[in-house]
């Protein structure tokens, strides 16, 4: 991998980031109703000292361009992302910090078992096409992706969680339970998992396993996989070392642009199940309003979509020899 | 390959059959766990500075926490709080309150005299202060309105306050009673904001005196509180109470059905009447301490006011329209029957205050359009009328973005079109509609006709009555711009009234004024819904009694009320469910069937089977028409 390629594709991830951090300064400026205002909310009897004093308070009384943008630059680079509105008092990056951890285990782990999952199930039904976990797994993968997490979140928590009340219905753990162990404790935590992360992976697994499986399918036409057979290889040899290497090319770019998506997909699943994440709070900070969280998880979430197609834009690299230079 | 591939397969499942039997509850919940009582709320806990007090659930968490001076009891009747007894002079203008004897914070420290004049004297100073205002703002008018002028120890039981004019309201100042040895550490600004660095966000364990405090606290998650082994009276039943926050109800309501939850404030419409139909669950429906209305520009094409047209100005034009508003229907269409049509600004929940106009305007369109007539609005030829200025009436007419209120403006639509008055609907971002609503004398531009929102009010009417005096056009809540200086002198009058009877003739007085003047139609009075389970815990009382619900009222009476199930010899509700007021009757709930889980399971089993064999028909008819194709490459 040359270093201008690596070199070229950094650039392109400054800039965009760049653009982010312009593009969120710009937007929620642009927000109807007067910053102060929202700050204070209804508040009886605010009287107009009170509210310019407000202003001095958050350099609203300064002009946008140069003194607020160069603030916002500052201290963005600094990590200090202001204060949550809604929860009163407390800094944006921790609140964001809160949301975080949740919402990477909930996805991180739902990722890794679709790849796994789907990728298995894909290259096997490519591999073996026509048959039947082909038939059966191909339908079920289409009717997978084509269903709305909430829908498939909504029919797992009736079944699992108020039907057979195998799992409990919301939440990440039980609030105030004495713990015996870590073990206890990761068990417990594991119990509310189940669901969110059965939804999450459900929902991935399908596109994951079409994906694979024509690419499978695409790569078995090569001349490459003719000769491979030519030269006397095994089936399993052929398909490990020859096929499915290049099959997994695309899957690379899938999984990257995917991660953009997180979000969409946390915030139903989320609410579902009551998950204590970025999603769900998402929408309490829609509900109330709180503009700088929103600018917060904006900033957080086009940045992991920048970094991760960086990921994907170097491992491709990596893969494939063809886009090296 | 394909012996390998399975063995492998075969491997995963068993290690994912382990680990999902690990999962699965049975082995695990061994030990005494403590009896929780599980709150479900939609609404978060914004903070736990009792002064930065903005939503219900920020007010219920401080009166768990902490003492008012007098609190509340189950009806709503002054009961002892940080006080035990408490009395006035002659002339109501002096006010002697005993801080109970013996009484200790969660800490240990001794709960004194002091700590109350250290909070009410707090307060004073912030009126006295350059801001006039601490945190959020909406405790303060609690000391002004009584007109508190100082407050002393006179030993370290005897609190006296003295105010400037007679008052009964030393009584009702929600204000909880704050530790002083923790809270005088600390200045006004660093209580009231929230931005500064050394601001004091009270943070778990808080030191209270009220039944429970708060042990662990995850904003926008959860809210744990323990008993408090200080507290004065009987120990609550609970050992501790967790409040979660959820982002939508449905998860809310389907926690309660499962069990997981106690009690649900806010079930929404549909899920109540289905709830109020099942075992083991109680609802109860309460009357709102508030209303929605339709609000008028009064001041319309004043000078500096941006109102379309000057007849909104014209008492006879705001006076007919509200003759086109069909109450009933909104409350039957948009609330499902879970409100009370509107009238004044007192609802009834103040069953004490609440009278009816004695001129109502019941809805007839025919009498709006008479009305109109007679005003001398014309219609024109397009059959839109005219204002006295020669214009078309075409109101504009927003809301605060909200389902409900976008399906009122449609109804409203609808029977100002049959006036002959044009209506352009829109919602308006709740930051931008604030900004448009004041009027210049609050720094704004008035720039608006119409709008639907609501308010909320305090167990004394005296918040609500207080949003419509004059002055308070300057300070943004009097949106209406509604003056009258009969009005004004009532309020003061009111407040200074010490004879209820006396009090509740002013205030009916400033109710049938405000009415009159129709400077708001207030269009109903929505009802507060909740569910409680009745197989955990019993004794479910609402607060008040004929018009509230069990929690998220006043004060913490309603959790004092509760049994544990299992130890009431005969199960069942001790309570009947309550009934709606004014609106449809609840069904009651019923005593549970024995073994009634097997008709809890059949449902979502049924929809899970049908979704599952959905998948499996779903994939093969797929997989069928795809089959040629694959066939053909």
């Amino acid at each position: 991998m040359s270093v201008r390629y690596v070199g070229r594709r950094l650039m392109t991830a400054v800039l965009t980031i760049g653009m982010i951090v312009l593009l969120n300064f710009v937007l929620f400026r642009m927000m109807p109703g007067s910053p102060e205002r929202i700050l204070l909310g209804r508040i009886p009897n605010v009287s107009s000292e009170v509210l310019q004093a407000t202003r001095e308070r958050w350099g609203l009384d300064k002009p946008l361009v140069p003194d607020q943008f160069v603030a916002y630059v500052g201290s963005t680079l600094g990590g200090d992302l202001g204060f949550s509105y809604g929860e009163r008092g407390r800094p944006v990056a921790a609140v964001l910090e809160q949301h975080l951890w949740p919402t990477l285990l909930l996805f991180g782990l739902g990722e890794v078992v679709a790849i796994i999952l789907g990728l298995a199930l894909g290259a096997y039904s490519g591999w073996r096409r026509g048959g039947l976990i082909d038939h059966i797994g191909n339908g079920v993968s289409l009717v997978l992706y084509a269903t709305p997490y909430f829908l498939l979140g909504m029919g797992l928590l009736l079944v699992f969680a108020s039907g057979l009340h195998w799992f409990p219905t919301f939440g990440m753990s039980d609030v105030g339970r004495q713990y015996k162990d870590a073990f206890d404790q990761l068990i417990d935590i594991g119990r509310h998992l189940a669901l969110p992360l059965a939804t999450v992976s459900l929902g991935l697994v399908g596109q994951y396993a079409i994906l694979m499986r024509s690419s499978v399918i695409e790569t078995m036409t090569e001349d490459y996989i003719t000769t491979a057979h030519a030269k006397g290889l095994t089936e399993g040899r052929v398909l490990r070392s020859h096929a499915l290497p290049n099959a997994l090319l695309p899957t690379v770019s899938l999984v990257a642009i995917n991660l953009g998506y997180v979000i969409a997909g946390a915030i139903t699943v989320e609410i579902v199940f009551n998950w204590p994440g970025l999603g769900t709070l998402t929408v309490e900070a829609l509900e109330s309003r709180d503009y700088p969280v929103l600018q917060g998880i904006f900033l957080l979430l086009s940045v992991t979509v920048v970094f991760a197609n960086l990921a994907a834009d170097l491992l491709y690299g990596i893969l494939d020899p063809r886009v090296r230079t | 390959m394909r012996t390998r591939l399975a063995v492998r397969l075969g491997r995963f499942i068993a290690l994912a059959a382990l680990v999902a039997a690990g999962l699965v509850p049975g082995a695990a919940n061994a030990g005494v766990q403590p009896l929780v009582l599980n709150v479900g709320t939609d609404q978060d806990l914004t903070n736990l500075n009792p002064w930065q007090s903005i939503t219900v659930a920020d007010y219920e968490v401080f009166t768990i926490q902490y003492e008012l001076l007098v609190s509340y009891d189950i009806s709503l009747q002054p009961a002892p709080g940080f006080a035990d007894e408490w009395s006035s002079s002659d002339d109501g203008m002096t006010h002697t309150f005993h801080i109970r004897e013996g009484m200790r914070w969660s800490d240990g420290e001794p709960a004194t005299c002091e700590d109350a004049r250290w909070t009410y004297q707090f307060v004073l100073d912030v009126l006295a202060s350059e801001d006039g205002y601490v945190g959020s703002g909406y405790l303060e008018p609690y000391i002004s309105n009584t007109g508190l002028e100082s407050v002393e120890c006179t030993d370290a039981n005897t609190l006296v306050a003295r105010t400037s004019h007679p008052t009964t309201l030393m009584d009702d100042v929600y204000i909880p009673i704050l530790p002083a040895h923790i809270w005088s550490q600390y200045s006004q600004a660093q209580i009231s904001n929230t931005e500064a660095e050394d601001y004091f966000a009270n943070e778990p364990p808080v030191v209270g005196s009220g039944p429970y405090v708060a042990v662990e606290w995850e904003p926008g998650e959860f809210i744990r509180f323990a008993r408090n082994e200080n507290y004065w009276g009987d120990p609550g039943v609970p050992d501790e109470i967790i409040f979660r926050t959820f982002g939508g109800s449905d998860t809310m309501v389907q926690a309660l059905r499962n069990g997981e939850l106690d009690y649900v404030r806010g079930t929404g419409a549909d899920e109540f009447d289905a709830l109020a139909t099942e075992p083991n669950i109680r609802v109860s429906e309460g009357f709102s301490n508030g209303y929605t209305m339709l609000s008028m520009n009064t001041r319309a094409t004043q000078e500096g006011y941006n109102g379309s047209t000057s007849a909104l100005e014209d008492h006879a034009f705001r006076d007919a329209i509200g003759y086109a508003i069909d109450r009933q229907e909104l409350v039957d269409r948009v609330l499902n029957g879970h409100g009370v049509p509107g009238s004044t600004h007192v609802p009834p929940y103040h069953v004490k205050w609440h009278v009816e106009p004695t001129t109502p305007r019941t809805f007839d369109i025919d009498e709006a359009n008479r009305r109109l007539d007679a005003a001398g609005y014309a219609r024109g030829a397009d059959g839109i009328r005219v204002d006295k200025d020669g214009k078309p009436i075409n109101l504009r007419l927003t809301w605060p973005s909200s389902e409900d209120h976008a399906t009122d403006a449609q109804f409203i639509q609808g029977w100002f079109e049959q006036l002959g008055i044009g209506v352009e609907a829109f919602v308006t971002d709740e930051g931008t509609l604030i900004d448009d609503l004041y009027g210049p004398p609050a720094g704004g531009e008035a720039d608006w006709d119409m709008y639907i929102w609501g308010w909320v009010g305090d167990p004394d009417p005296g918040s609500l009555l207080g949003l419509f005096t004059t002055d308070q056009i300057e300070a943004g809540v009097n949106d209406c711009f509604y003056s009258d200086e009969r009005y004004d002198q009532l309020f003061q009058e009111q407040l200074e009234a010490t004879d209820e009877a006396v009090r509740k003739e002013k205030i009916a007085e400033m109710q049938q004024l405000f009415y009159d003047a129709a400077c708001y139609h207030i269009l109903y009075y929505d009802n507060t819904l909740d569910a409680q389970r009745t197989d955990k815990f019993t004794g479910w009382t609402n607060q008040p009694p004929e018009s509230g619900t069990p929690l998220f009222g006043y004060g913490y009476a309603g959790y004092m009320q509760l049994q544990d199930a299992s130890a009431v010899p005969t199960p069942g509700p001790t309570t009947a469910a309550t009934t709606a007021p004014g609106a449809t009757q609840a069904p009651a709930a019923t005593t549970p069937p024995a073994g009634s889980t097997g008709s809890d399971m059949t449902v979502p089993l049924l929809v899970g089977a049908v979704a599952v064999i959905a998948v499996i028909a779903g994939g093969f008819w797929f997989t069928r028409r795809r089959g040629p194709r694959v066939e053909e490459e």
